[in-house]
């Protein structure tokens, strides 16, 4: 493959990766890993937005570690902007509900799965791994 | 889900898939380290949910 092509791939994968959690590896052929990180990552960012997430963006810099925790949520792609554009964990209330912070976690821990997943595909368009 | 225990149960095992299917590359590794994972996060939630006991607030 020449080296602007393979480039171009690897930005594509990686883009798709971010965009949607498995669409990378769908992308690249890699269908039972795709499927598996869409469904697994999709429900966990889903469950948590059932649980009533937070997403609203800290203001200031009084909270680093709130600011974090958004960062991490924004990893999780299109899914996180669709849901902010829908108004879904916007309240301005802190507690919602009891399963707030759950719901949080959830949403974080989904962003940050999607990280590493991006850097799957990454590996697996450079070609250092093979599946 | 207002159910502490099913949160645990439910986010173990989303997370130990995803690590299992990014480790691992053949079926039945993907299998074991997955379990592995999931029976870590469950037990150690266990164990620090016990050394937390005597501290309530």
């Amino acid at each position: 493959m020449p080296p602007s092509r393979r480039s171009s791939l690897i930005v594509t994968a990686c883009l798709f990766a971010y965009l949607v959690p498995g669409l990378g590896h769908l992308y690249l052929r890699q269908w039972v890993k795709g499927i598996v990180f869409l469904v697994a990552i999709g429900l966990l960012f889903g469950l948590g937005l059932a649980m009533d997430a937070r997403l609203v963006l800290p203001t200031g810099w009084g909270d680093p570690l709130a600011l974090l925790r958004s960062i991490a949520q924004m990893a999780m792609g299109l899914p996180y902007f669709i849901a902010r554009h829908l108004e879904i964990g916007l309240d301005d209330r802190l507690v919602k509900s009891v399963t707030h912070e759950y719901g949080s976690t959830f949403t974080e821990a989904a962003g940050l799965l999607n990280v590493l997943v991006m850097l799957d595909v990454y590996d697996i368009a450079v070609g250092r791994k093979t599946s | 889900m207002t159910s502490h225990l099913l949160a645990l149960l439910v986010f173990s095992a989303l997370v130990s898939v995803v690590f299992a299917f990014l480790q691992r590359d053949e079926p039945k590794a993907r299998v074991q380290f997955g379990l592995k994972v999931f029976a870590g996060f469950v037990l150690s939630t266990f164990l620090i949910g016990w050394l937390m006991f005597p501290f309530p607030r």
